[in-house]
């Protein structure tokens, strides 16, 4: 375990290195904020209540949602694969004694940890400026399921895009599926619009793909509302990441025969 | 895969291995780019073919060859980065594909064009991540990393971004790196690849040391003759993915490469040479600068007349691999031992 302790911890460090991405990363986190906040000040000057959701509801959904998917840095790790695997550097990974998947994950969480702390001092800033009645469930049981639901889904993106990276195995250009992932996430994490202003039916649908219980529903748990899917989603999560580790394990033992580290 | 033919003291054993690239084939132009999503041709590449090799422990042995010989096809099967099409492969009792971290703590591999230094960070970051990595006791990791800093004498580029070393302190790293665990053997494809004459002979030093206190096996290829030749008693040679030649590196020098090439350079004014001599064939030949190829039991009789002249500077370098690889083509006879 030591190692991949190990290896997050050099990962941190590097984070430290580029300062800049540091500072764009909360200056991004605080202009999604800052978005967020005119528009529904806008829309919630004329009622008071979009669907179920205050204006402060709202705020704090967002400020928690954005912040969540600020954490979720895991397309790097599909890039680097495709990038190492196209250029014939993977090799990197293949000759260390270390799992690796593991490593990869090892990486994501030292860098997650780091922008972590980082994310946090962002928007605890902007709830005290626009001084954000912030709502926050009370719930222990909602709490952990949230956190639980987090770090899973945390694990899966890890898990997805690890996949996703060894295609470039079979398929040299992964560009298309990465597209279609990035869509298909963004949509149903809900970091555009809240899922629950979609209709009923699509909504429905997206219960079943794993990118909902990422971002969106701990978010929405988090900040008080949907608490019945709470435990129902932590199971939903659980599983499609354990059949994503089997998944990966067939893809892993017959593509990487295929690596034929190109060049020098 | 169980391989009982391997007897204790070979570390390395391969048996008819080949590898077979397969490569898509486009056709010219953007019809033959569109043709080529569905229908797609392959063209097989024989990159290494039907090759035998054995190493001891304990050896330094050269692998030599021209460009797309198959040099860095036969380590990435070593190391077990790809498997071979065919043949069979024992290193150290394993089969190096199944990529177990048992085999991987045992061997190292430095390519010269690839990295395992974390760009932004400081050695000393590297090395302790290598640590965990290997599992290595701090006490182990402290004497090696001692040991090896101060043979290298790099003691205070430890603590540097590894971003601002230059390329010869960066090979350095990477060897020290490589290294830390104590690998049983040491794969090297062109370590020296760019560096200058100072940093290549400190290397050069290194592997030794390395070799000679250690016991580590070391396989290396490169395509200066000089480091197979200061370092590798023993040398194989292949071409076409085919080994063409396996024996004492003494003997392949003394037998197929047979001129040298002498340059120098003067500090005033010298008209034409007049060499006259059979076996020289001028390769340059200008007022402050002259190249001759020259046969090698001819050397010292031209540099006597060369001296004459009062040369400013004067070098001999060995013969090119080409050369010696297209003489043993023409003699028609590979040295087993
Ligand atoms: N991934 C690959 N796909 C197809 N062909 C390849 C691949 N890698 C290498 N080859 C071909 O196999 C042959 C041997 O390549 P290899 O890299 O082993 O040569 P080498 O002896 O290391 O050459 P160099 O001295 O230039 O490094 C070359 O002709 C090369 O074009
Ligand atoms: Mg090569």
């Amino acid at each position: 375990m030591n190692k991949y302790r190990e290896i997050a911890k050099i990962y941190m460090k590097a984070q430290l290195v580029w300062r800049a991405d540091v500072i764009f990363n909360m200056v991004f986190t605080i202009a999604k904020i800052i978005f967020a906040y005119l528009i529904w000040s806008i829309i919630f000057e004329a009622k008071s209540r979009v669907g179920e959701f205050t204006f402060f509801g709202m705020m704090s959904y967002y400020i928690v949602n954005s912040f969540l998917s600020q954490l979720e840095m895991s397309p790097r790790i599909s890039n680097e694969i495709n990038q190492r695997i196209r250029n014939g550097t993977f090799s990197k990974y293949m000759i260390v004694p270390v799992n690796v998947e593991g490593y990869f994950a090892a990486m994501e969480a030292g860098i997650v940890l780091f922008y972590f702390i980082f994310d946090l001092i962002a928007a605890a800033v902007w709830i005290l400026i626009f001084r954000i009645q912030f709502v926050f469930t009370r719930d222990l049981l909602t709490i952990v399921c949230a956190v639980l639901m987090i770090l899973i889904g945390l694990v899966f993106m890890v898990q997805l895009n690890f996949f996703l990276g060894l295609l470039t195995l079979k398929y040299q250009g992964i560009g298309t599926f990465l597209m279609i992932k990035d869509n298909l996430v963004s949509l149903v994490t809900g970091s555009i619009i809240p899922l629950a202003l979609f209709p009923e039916l699509v909504v429905r649908i997206m219960k079943f793909l794993p990118f909902y219980y990422v971002t969106y529903l701990p978010s929405m748990l988090l900040t008080g509302y949907n608490q019945s899917e709470a435990l129902y989603g932590v199971g939903i999560i659980l599983i499609w990441a354990i059949a994503m580790q089997g998944i990966i394990k067939l893809t892993w033992k017959q593509y990487i025969r295929k690596y034929d580290g190109v060049g020098i | 895969m169980a391989q009982k033919w391997r007897k204790m003291t070979n570390i390395v054993e391969t048996k008819d291995i080949t590898k077979i690239y397969k490569r898509y084939k486009k056709k010219d132009g953007l019809k033959g780019s569109i043709a080529g999503l569905w229908k797609r041709e392959y063209e097989e590449k024989a990159a290494v073919r039907q090759m035998n090799l054995t190493i001891e422990e304990g050896e330094f042995i050269g692998l030599i060859g021209p460009n797309g010989a198959g040099k860095t096809t036969l380590i990435k099967m070593l190391t077990g980065i790809i498997a071979p099409t065919s043949g069979e492969i024992n290193v150290l009792g394993f089969y190096p594909n199944d990529m177990k971290n048992a085999y991987k703590k045992q061997y190292a591999v430095v390519m010269g064009q690839k990295s395992q230094l974390f760009f932004e960070l400081t050695v000393n970051d590297t090395l302790r991540l290598f640590k965990e990595i290997y599992e290595i006791k701090e006490e182990e990791f402290q004497k090696n990393k001692a040991y090896f800093s101060r043979l290298f004498e790099v003691e205070e580029l430890m603590n540097v971004q590894v971003r601002t070393l230059s390329l010869g302190e960066r090979m350095k790293m990477e060897l020290i790196v490589a290294l830390l665990h104590n690998p049983k053997i040491l794969f090297l494809d062109e370590p020296t690849i760019g560096l200058d004459a100072i940093a290549s002979k400190q290397i050069r030093k290194f592997l030794r040391e390395v070799n000679e206190e250690r016991g580590t096996t070391i396989l290396l290829t490169s395509h200066y003759m000089e480091d197979i030749k200061a370092l590798c008693d023993r040398s194989v040679v292949i071409n076409h993915g085919l080994l063409i030649y396996d024996g004492k590196t003494k003997d392949l020098f003394d037998k197929y490469q047979l001129s040298k090439r002498i340059t120098a350079v003067f500090d005033h004014p010298v008209a034409e040479l007049k060499l006259k001599k059979d076996g020289v064939d001028v390769i340059l030949e200008g007022e402050y600068k002259k190249i001759y190829n020259v046969q090698k039991d001819m050397t010292k009789a031209v540099l006597a007349e060369i001296m004459q002249y009062e040369p400013d500077d004067i070098s001999i370098e060995e013969e090119e691999i080409g050369a010696v690889v297209e003489r043993i083509y023409r003699e028609g006879s590979a040295v087993y031992e």
